[in-house]
């Protein structure tokens, strides 16, 4: 559920069937393969690795595909892949590490870096990233960055994406409202939000379209709003970059919007999980904040007339930021620490395996790898990915350090609590208080 | 999950009286012959032992500790149960969700499994169909396929506010509405009202015919028939359903999971104690916290069941015992 990038449906494409088609296949024979995995081992003198990740079924197939090249390139060594769904894979990593070992390489998410590095489940990567064996001159450093705990390399990025705003080009046009610039203000967003509350418009099961969905419930969004007034949502690994006051102004703007009808009703807030149930995909608001990677969700949802914007400012300065869709780790236990990295660095960097894998993962990090993959892209892919080059050129602020580990409870505590300001059990300090209280208890430790 | 043993029906207890003072005169004799009991009983004993007894202390030991999955765990003495008694008003909530479900659901499901039972008991041909139709919510119910159906059966534009919409009733989708959202879970598991209705039916059926012509004779109507008759004469099976049911409510998850898509939500409105505990434990990674609240709501269960068993005495009404 708080994974951002599964919400993409677009139509299969040929390539992808068939590379699906293969990588069936692959996965059948990994999976027999599995079953007797003591005797393969020992067998020869080859090297089996696993490797595990989620995601839908295209990026299995394609991130099967590209293993299986991986192999032919590496005929000694054999991986065993598995992949699950978001919500299964944090629980079955979590409990893998607990039981004494996440796989050899494992895909990770920004918010369980800390958690894993801290836990001594991942191993230190900044020997393979020195030595080479992981390439990394293709990467901004600041990017780079985002994979450390307590100044060490414990995580290489694998995707690039970016917090935008998905909208609904035909009502800003009849609200005359221009198109959100990379200048635009938060007053201005609300602005146009209640403008086309006022049109009345109605959705297909006649209730009225707000202008915005409710980024109350959103972390995300405090976040890209806190930051463009220079604060942070982290001040170190214990304690929060933000105060009450801070949560109560944010909370408060939303709580007024949504009862000016300006954003989504609270029922439709609280019961969005994907592009489909989001407001806007059920056509009851005109916009939505939203990730680079699920964005092509609306236009293949909605029509073309859904474009990616950037998010508002304050006074101009830019909250959004790059930040890791997804990270690659290796288990702290791998009887294979060379090949585990040799695997990754083959992922991230070779741009055979950068053709196969796409953008199945976001924009990839190695920006010789990206470029080379954009040419291919077409229509709603094509616009992240200008979109993407166009905030580059702006100017966005490094991204934070991994978020620590209490952020995994923080950030549905912070949905949670916002719903008691929507529905009416607790005013945005009270709500703003209690998340802080709460935060605190996560953050002691 | 932890269950307290209440399975053996009650009044089980009642013989251990006058059993207790043979006792001693028996064992001298008998014990030779005793060791294959013990040998057939040493695969479950070991199961027990392994399965039940370790993990119960291992969960004891956590729930004193730090304890997150990858790192060892800390000691932290009482902080656990002390953060959940005084701190944590979320705790506190669903306690109260919880207590509220217990209050609603359990009574709410017994009237319905013995209206049930009544029904069919004077139903003649066709019975067995009814039963098995009544029955079959239970077995589907507790599968997390009949509660996501059930979900969007209250969902905004679901049937039932569509039902409930034509017939002027504006409820909107209750699994939207945190005022709304667990009774759609009470009503979820009072429809599976199978079992107890089948424990119902086998307790009327035990009751003596002679009883309801005596007091027909006597002049009693139906409704007489049932206070007086049915009532007393059920009342061990209530009790045994109502200790049953409220174990199993204070336990509920499935239904709350499914409806809220593990959230609790809205606004925590559907975060029942069992729900808290696992996200406690599998999505903030506090195990030792987890722990604790198991072990609380274990004491809960413990003691209000202890409190049915001490009421019981006054309302619960055994045939054995007529002359009490």
């Amino acid at each position: 559920m708080s994974e951002p990038h599964e919400g993409r449906r677009r139509p299969p494409r040929r390539r992808s069937v068939l590379a699906a088609a293969g990588a069936g296949l692959g996965t059948a024979l990994a999976g027999s393969l599995s079953a007797c995995s003591a005797s393969g081992d020992s067998a020869g003198s080859g090297v089996t690795l696993t490797f595990s990740w989620w995601g839908n079924e295209d990026r299995a197939a394609r991130t099967t595909q590209a293993v299986r090249l991986f192999e032919k390139e590496n005929p000694r060594v054999r991986v065993r892949t598995s992949n699950a769904d978001f919500g299964s894979y944090m629980q079955k990593l979590a409990t893998q590490a607990a039981g004494g070992g996440i796989p050899d390489v494992a895909q990770l998410d920004y918010r369980q870096v800390s958690q894993y590095a801290g836990g001594g489940a991942l191993l230190r990567l900044g020997g393979a990233v020195r030595d080479g064996t992981i390439r990394t001159a293709e990467m901004g450093a600041d990017f780079l960055r985002t994979g450390t705990y307590e100044d060490e390399q414990y995580a290489v990025p694998m995707g690039r994406g970016i917090t935008g705003f998905a909208y609904d080009t035909r009502l800003y046009r009849k609200a005359g409202a221009a198109a959100p610039e990379p200048g635009w203000t938060w007053q201005e967003w609300a602005e146009v939000s209640r403008k086309i509350a006022r049109l009345r418009e109605r959705s297909p099961d006649g209730r009225p379209v707000a202008g915005a969905n409710d980024g109350g419930v959103n972390e995300d969004v405090f976040e890209v709003w806190l930051r463009s007034r220079g604060g942070r949502l982290y001040a170190s690994q214990t304690r929060l970059g933000f105060t009450e006051d801070d949560l109560t102004e944010f909370w408060t703007l939303c709580d007024e919007l949504r009862k000016e009808g300006a954003a989504a009703r609270a029922e439709d807030t609280s019961q969005a999980t994907s592009t489909e149930t989001s407001p806007m995909g059920r056509g009851l608001a005109a916009a939505d904040f939203t990730w680079d990677a699920p964005f092509p969700g609306y236009p293949a949802l909605l029509g073309d007339h859904v474009h990616f914007a950037p998010v508002p400012t304050t006074g101009g300065k830019q909250g959004a930021y790059f930040k890791p869709s997804m990270l690659l780790g290796v288990g702290a236990h791998t009887p294979h620490p060379g090949e585990a990295a040799r695997l990754v660095d083959f992922l991230l960097n070779d741009p055979r395996a950068g053709d196969i894998l796409g953008f199945s993962r976001s924009t990839p990090p190695n920006r010789t790898v990206a470029a080379r993959v954009a040419k291919t892209l077409k229509g709603a892919e094509r616009d992240i990915y200008r979109y993407a080059r166009r905030m580059e050129e702006y100017g966005l602020d490094a991204p934070p350090t991994a978020p620590p580990r209490g952020d995994v409870a923080i950030q549905t505590a912070f949905n949670r609590t916002y719903q008691r300001v929507m529905y009416g059990l607790a005013s945005p300090r009270e709500a703003a208080r209690e998340l802080i209280d709460e935060a605190k208890r996560e953050l002691r430790s | 999950m932890s269950t307290v043993s209440t399975e053996a029906p009650p009044g089980a207890d009642r013989t251990d009286g006058p059993r207790r003072s043979h006792a001693p005169k028996r064992r001298g004799p008998r014990r030779d012959k005793q060791w294959p009991a013990y040998v057939f009983l040493t695969p479950w004993m070991l199961g027990a032992a392994v399965l039940t007894l370790v993990p119960m202390a291992v969960s004891l030991y956590l729930s004193f500790t730090d304890y997150n999955l990858f790192e060892a765990p800390s000691w932290v003495g009482l902080r656990n149960y002390r953060e959940m008694l005084t701190e944590d008003p979320r705790y506190w909530r669903s306690v109260g969700t919880t207590l509220l479900y217990v209050v609603v659901a359990v009574p709410l499901k017994l009237v319905l499994a013995l209206g049930a039972a009544l029904l069919l008991k004077s139903l003649g041909r066709g019975r067995s169909f009814y039963r098995s139709a009544f029955y079959a919510p239970s077995l589907l119910g507790a599968s997390m396929t009949v509660a996501l159906v059930w979900r969007a059966l209250f969902n905004d534009g679901g049937t039932v506010p569509d039902v409930l919409g034509a017939i002027g009733i504006n409820t909107g989708g209750w699994v939207g509405n945190p005022d709304l959202a667990v009774f759609a879970v009470v009503l979820l598991t009072v429809w599976q009202f199978g079992a107890p209705m089948v424990i119902f039916l086998a307790g009327l059926q035990q009751i003596s015919p002679d009883l309801y012509e005596a007091a027909a004779l006597d002049g009693a109507g139906r409704w007489r028939q049932f206070v007086s008759v049915t009532v007393p004469m059920l009342s061990p099976v209530v009790f045994f359903n109502l200790v049953l049911e409220m174990i199993q409510s204070f336990q509920v998850f499935t239904p709350a999971f499914a409806i809220s898509g593990g959230s609790g939500g809205p606004a925590d409105s559907t975060m029942f104690y069992t729900l808290y505990l696992y996200e406690r434990g599998f999505t903030a990674s506090h195990m030792g916290y987890a722990a604790a609240m198991a072990w609380l709501l274990l004491i809960a269960i413990g003691v209000v069941t202890l409190f049915l068993f001490r009421t019981s005495r006054s309302w619960v009404f055994y045939a054995d015992e007529e002359g009490r």
